[in-house]
């Protein structure tokens, strides 16, 4: 029986992890275009890409780029701009709490490669 | 994925938000001034934002979402002086692409006595509403307080991710 350092389950992590930085980056750029005439606000759909990264990751594929959408049912300004401050920092504190998970799960799964490594001791 | 790049995008627009501000703090300043270098009273100034381009890929799926009406003409007009730094190739933030001048008529007050008082008696001032300098002004501080919180919520991302690394 052989443990890997890289398990299937840190490698989906390292992915969950990639999306939670992905969409805090999309939410970065939406409050950085708060004031942007003509802008409208950006997302993912979080749930699809994590099912796409998990298949990708049982199929040996690299990670994809992230599909960006405009994001539907906002309240237009009359600069054009969507973007709603309320919405964004929910999102960035979504994105940050998802990251922070993902941050303590992989400790864990580390933790017990760590402890197969020292299990002689 | 770059968590860097996320602080570099909410930075960029700290300083542009920044910048907004002290645009208004330089119209409120130049409420009466009755001269500037170009002749004429001052005009007041406003700013333009426009979305950055940022890394290629990244960013032709942000603005084919966003119906790609980002990368327009604003873009293009950045002044050299004023433009951030290597802003618009940076993180798909915002930067300040043009500072452009009110060009409504300057206000006319009777005042034969002041030495810019034209040959009617009056004198040219700038065009300058208190309130609207002060909502444009809060508009700017609270947007900064955002990206100020982003900042603040990247930080603890990196925080976090360091703590991966620890036994």
């Amino acid at each position: 029986m052989g443990i890997e350092i890289e398990t299937r389950l840190s490698e989906q992590i390292a992915r969950y992890l990639d999306l939670a930085a992905s969409e805090a980056k999309l939410t970065a750029a939406n409050m950085a275009n708060i004031d942007t005439p003509g802008y409208r606000a950006v997302g993912m759909d979080f749930e699809a890409e994590m099912q796409g990264a998990l298949n990708g990751v049982d199929q040996g594929q690299a990670a994809r780029q992230v599909q960006v959408r405009a994001v539907q049912g906002l309240v237009a300004r009359p600069d054009g701009n969507n973007v709603s401050m309320d919405r964004e920092g929910l999102n960035l504190a979504e994105a940050q709490l998802k990251f922070k998970t993902g941050v303590a799960l992989l400790r864990e799964e580390y933790q017990r490669v760590m402890d197969a490594i020292h299990a002689d001791k | 994925m770059n968590l860097f790049g996320l602080m570099e995008t909410s930075g960029g627009a700290m300083q542009a938000e920044r910048m907004r501000a002290e645009v208004v703090a330089a119209n409120m300043a130049n409420a009466e001034t009755t001269r500037t270098a170009s002749g004429g009273p001052y005009r007041r100034q406003e700013i333009v934002f426009a979305a950055n381009q940022g890394d290629p890929g990244f960013l032709d799926s942000i603005s084919a979402a966003s119906g790609g009406g980002l990368s327009g003409s604003l873009a293009q007009a950045a002044l050299p002086t004023l433009s951030l730094p290597g802003a618009p190739t940076a993180a798909p933030g915002v930067h300040v692409a043009q500072v452009v001048e009110d060009s409504s008529p300057p206000l006319k007050r009777y005042d034969p006595g002041h030495p810019d008082a034209g040959p009617d008696g009056y004198v040219s001032y700038p065009d300058i509403n208190p309130l609207t300098e002060m909502v444009d002004l809060m508009g700017a501080t609270r947007a900064y307080g955002l990206n100020g919180s982003a900042v603040q919520a990247e930080k603890g991302m990196i925080t976090a991710a360091l703590e991966i690394a620890k036994p």
